[in-house]
């Protein structure tokens, strides 16, 4: 039998997760210019959320998505307004930032096992139906397929936004240069602020979608975030378009990897990977 | 008393890693998250050496730092050449890629299984098996780190490192080869850590790979992040005060449910504040 | 002080105040704390502590908060029905994290400052391997109801079990799936001691009967094990042997089977089989999946007492029930101790090895003198989403 179908579904599956997540970080990045390690952890407190509002009090899916989505956004627009901001505000180095995300990361992990215990949580059970399709030869669940169509469309919806609005303009701006963004009159404060709270957004459905397909523990955030930050850099940092490329690829290395080499070197491969693009080709798959 | 004597161990065991890595991060300003993997490496060097040789406990101290100079020269090689905070990613990567190099090492790591059965010291004849004589060797090994790190902050050496992290271009421009002081701090720190991991392994005469991950890492940044960079006093401080922290808290009436996490919750909040209000920490003169 | 310190006195003021506050508090929790407990033991006659040395935080709190609320069931029934010898029993429970270092923390805790002279635990064998010699030391008997690394057998006379070691279930596997005719068995091993343990003992058999093992190894973190069953399916083999540490772990590898459109014959460990909600919920996949437990049999009285008291308690189904039925007999089995030899670590590790065919949720229980629980595994298969015995 030729796996190799099925491979690239399993490529296919783990990359659209990861240009989701890459995507929510590379906004976070390019515009706040720090490593946020506590970015990862609103894929939990998203997902959670989910299970609380649909598994524990019954509400439906049509409700408790947007609900979780929008708690994400807050959490993190209040990490940056309560933390960020003030710390960016007296020009603290990036190495200070990244402390205090971690500070965050390991706050919301102990809440969220305070609240709902270390147990995991498997969200499929909430789905109704979630037929396997075959195609070419692999398979698919129709969640998976859904997965990929979102990774897809929130990568264009955020392409253009960034592209044709004006508000968009302002993040690139900010990202190119923030002191001059402001000399020209632009709220960078407010506008990073929203760019945390779409970020918190972002991570959060990939939260969701992850929680629906495999399942959500209150740890998860860490190693999902190391798979984000990887696929971003691994493709460029500040640009969308190379942020699918890099998911995609990180994807099918480590799909790939597993096949070739062994699963249980699966971190490894990934890391390796991450530490090959960072010494020589820090700007990522594409030249600049 | 025992109870004392053994808290009194650990904190010798902390306050060598805090030194060590207060030299790598307080003296060249990268944050390093692979720290866990030098005291890792020297903590299986041990044990593997002196429960299938007959290799004396200081011989294989002596062999863990060789091991670790080699190991921390490669990383620290790649990781300088990694621009701001990626640094600090690249150093997960490789606290990760040892970490699987232990869980996969088969039968010569035993994997998760872990190496059980580690002999205490012995010399000329006279065993460090009490805990009170451990103790004993345990501070001996801290007094030693403590004034190597001090000498080497009041060398020539030191004064170049400090010159360094407040202008690296200037010293640069006088034609200091920069890279090559901060790769020598860098392996000076692996192999102090080394050491640590050496006495931990003796004392607990068990290893397993669930001690070297990369919460262990940023356990280790937030000691020193609490006693003050570029302190070795602070070091010393943080060591203390975070590992009986923990301890003290077992004498509180909390409920069992939540006195674990809340613990967690705790230390993540105390980084947050940190960073807001004193990212100098106790007594620092440093701020990153 | 330092010349570096930049000399002002405020600083070393500042380091001074800190320090004496740090003090102030240290000191003031501890003493809060004693007198919290002073109180309690005004009442009646004093309680008799039990140390408990459980994964509270970190990768296996799961365990651990199932592990204390099952603890807490079996002692507030006792105590509810008098107690042990008129007298209460209270745990004192201790966060060891799965990992070496908090575990001998720890025990020397609850072995020098408490003063206990029994310590159920630890969980994590690495947990159970690193308390053996303070235990020893201090001559207090350490009971653990959960690990089962073969390299406790033996180690201590002060350590016992009434969790089998890992090596009787991998063979009694391995010793069916040779009579079923199977000559290449796939296998996906988590990462943890527990699942190579069973692995080990496994391959041992399976390969010395001329038998082939295609083995991928997976991380504890990893949620994604797409790739590594395309492989394993790839591979043709007889059966996949599912060798988890967690029925959680488990369910993620059940349900990614069924999303890859394959039903092959599967052998699941113990700490799948217990879990009735996992078993039942793929009752599809698993039909006629075999498996070996040493008990979990739902028609014990007592287990399902557990079961259905850890539901209206904690309003969740107990989550591993391989380790919930010994957990829960453990401390029946201390109170059995105490009232035959008394409060006494020394006296009640000897007494342990004399347990033969002590009855509980768990089965019949029997102590080898090398501490471990002796009987096998007994084979069982998965039919209608049910357990019942192989034939």
């Amino acid at each position: 039998m030729d796996i190799v179908p099925q491979l690239i579904a399993n490529s296919i599956i783990a990359g659209s997760i990861y240009t989701i997540l890459a995507l929510g970080f590379n906004l976070i990045f390019s515009t706040a210019k720090f490593i946020d390690m506590g970015y990862g952890v609103l894929t939990a407190v998203c997902g959670y959320g989910v299970f609380f509002l649909s598994s524990k009090l019954g509400f439906s899916l049509a409700f408790s998505i947007p609900v979780a989505l929008l708690v994400s956004g807050l959490v993190s627009f209040s990490a940056y307004k309560l933390i960020y901001r003030p710390l960016r505000a007296r020009k603290a180095s990036g190495a200070i930032l990244l402390i205090a995300s971690l500070g965050v990361l390991f706050f919301l992990q102990a809440i969220l096992a305070i609240i709902f215990t270390s147990q995991f949580q498997g969200l499929s059970s909430i789905l109704t139906s979630n037929q396997t399709l075959e195609l070419w030869g692999g398979t698919m669940t129709e969640l998976q397929v859904i997965t990929t169509g979102i990774a897809l469309v929130l990568s264009l919806i955020v392409l253009i936004f960034l592209k044709g609005s004006r508000f968009g303009k302002a993040i690139i701006a900010i990202s190119d240069d923030e002191e001059v963004s402001k000399i020209i009159g632009i709220d960078t404060d407010n506008l990073i602020g929203i760019v945390f709270f779409i970020g918190g957004i972002i991570g959060g459905l990939g939260g969701i979608l992850i929680g629906l397909d495999t399942g959500i523990e209150p740890t998860m955030g860490l190693p999902w975030f190391l798979s984000a930050a990887s696929a971003a850099i691994i493709g460029g940092i500040g640009n969308v378009y190379a942020g699918i490329a890099g998911a995609f690829f990180l994807a099918f290395v480590e799909n790939f990897g597993i096949w070739k080499v062994a699963g249980e070197w699966r971190l490894t491969i990934v890391f390796v990977v991450l530490l090959v693009f960072l010494t020589w080709r820090p700007q990522g798959m594409f030249p600049r | 008393m025992e109870y004392l004597i053994h808290l009194g161990v650990l904190v010798s065991i902390y306050a060598i890693l805090a030194l060590s890595l207060n030299l790598v991060m307080g003296y060249t300003g990268i944050i390093s998250l692979t720290h866990a993997a030098f005291f890792g490496f020297g903590a299986y060097t041990t044990a593997i050496l002196s429960t299938r040789t007959n290799l004396n406990f200081f011989v294989t101290v002596l062999v863990g730092m060789l091991l670790t100079s080699v190991l921390s020269l490669l990383i620290g090689r790649v990781l300088s050449k990694f621009r701001g905070d990626f640094v600090a990613l690249g150093s997960v990567a490789f606290n990760v890629i040892v970490w699987s190099i232990l869980i996969n090492g088969g039968d010569f790591t035993r994997g998760p299984l872990g190496i059980p059965g580690i002999p205490r010291p012995e010399i000329f004849g006279f065993s460090f098996s009490s805990n009170s004589s451990f103790l004993i060797l345990a501070i001996a090994c801290l007094l030693l780190v403590f004034f190597a790190a001090r000498f080497i902050e009041r060398s020539s050496f030191g004064r170049v490192l400090k010159a360094i992290r407040e202008d690296e271009e200037a010293l640069q421009v006088f034609g200091y080869r920069v890279v090559h002081y901060k790769l020598a701090v860098f392996v000076i720190g692996a192999c102090m850590a080394a050491v640590a991991g050496s006495l931990y392994a003796s004392y607990i005469t068990f290893v397993d790979p669930s001690t070297f991950t990369v919460t262990e890492s940023i356990f280790m940044i937030s000691i020193i992040i609490l006693g003050g960079l570029a302190s070795n006093k602070g070091a010393v401080i943080g060591a203390v005060v975070l590992t009986l922290l923990p301890e003290a808290l077992r004498f509180v009436g909390f409920p069992a449910d939540i006195a674990a996490q809340t613990r967690q919750a705790v230390y993540g909040l105390m980084l947050i504040l940190l960073m807001l209000y004193r990212p100098q920490g106790f007594v620092g003169e440093y701020k990153l | 002080m330092e010349p570096d310190a930049q000399g002002n006195g405020s600083s070393v003021a500042k380091t001074a105040i800190w320090l004496v506050i740090l003090v102030l508090i240290v000191g003031g929790l501890i003493v809060y704390g004693n007198k919290g407990k002073e109180k309690k033991e005004e009442v009646v006659k004093e309680p008799i502590k039990i140390g408990v040395i459980l994964p509270l935080t970190g990768d296996a709190a799961s365990y651990g908060e199932g592990a204390r609320n099952v603890y807490q069931i079996a002692a507030d029934e006792i105590n509810v029905a008098g107690g042990v010898s008129g007298r209460m029993l209270e745990f004192i429970i201790e966060d060891s994290k799965c990992n070496g270092k908090d575990a001998t923390s720890a025990a020397q805790k609850l072995v020098n400052v408490d003063k206990v002279q029994v310590i159920l635990g630890g969980f994590c064998s690495g947990e159970s391997i690193a308390a053996t010699p303070v235990a020893a030391e201090a001559k207090v008997t350490l009971f653990s109801p959960g690990s089962s690394s073969p390299d406790l057998t033996g180690i201590s006379p002060y350590f016992f079990r009434n969790y089998p070691s890992d090596a009787s279930q991998g063979k009694a596997l391995a010793d069916t799936a040779i009579a079923k005719g199977w000559k290449k068995v796939a296998l996906i091993q988590e990462q943890t001691d527990y699942a190579l343990g069973v692995y080990k003992a496994f391959a041992e058999a399976f390969e010395g009967a001329g038998g082939v093992i295609v083995k991928e190894e997976t991380s504890t973190a990893n949620s994604d094990f797409r790739s590594q069953l395309t492989k394993l399916k790839a591979a043709k083999a007889d059966a996949l042997f599912v060798d988890t540490q967690t029925p959680a772990m488990s369910e993620r590898i059940f349900k990614q089977i069924q999303d890859l459109k394959w039903s092959p014959a599967i052998i699941i460990n113990d700490a799948t089989a217990g879990d009735v909600k996992v078993i039942s919920t793929y009752k599809t996949l698993l039909e006629g999946a075999l498996t070996a437990e040493f008990s979990a049999d739902p028609n014990n009285a007592q287990f399902a007492k557990l079961t259905a008291d850890y539901k209206t308690k904690f309003g969740a189904e107990l989550p591993f029930q391989a380790y919930g039925q010994t957990e829960y007999d453990a401390v029946y089995m201390i109170k059995a101790a105490i009232e035959a030899v008394g409060y006494n670590g020394e006296k009640i590790a000897a007494w342990s090895r004399t347990v033969i065919d002590w009855k509980g949720a768990s089965g019949s229980v029997t102590i080898g003198t090398n501490g471990d629980r002796v009987g096998g595994h007994t084979v069982e298969v998965v039919k209608g989403g049910k357990i019942e015995k192989y034939q």
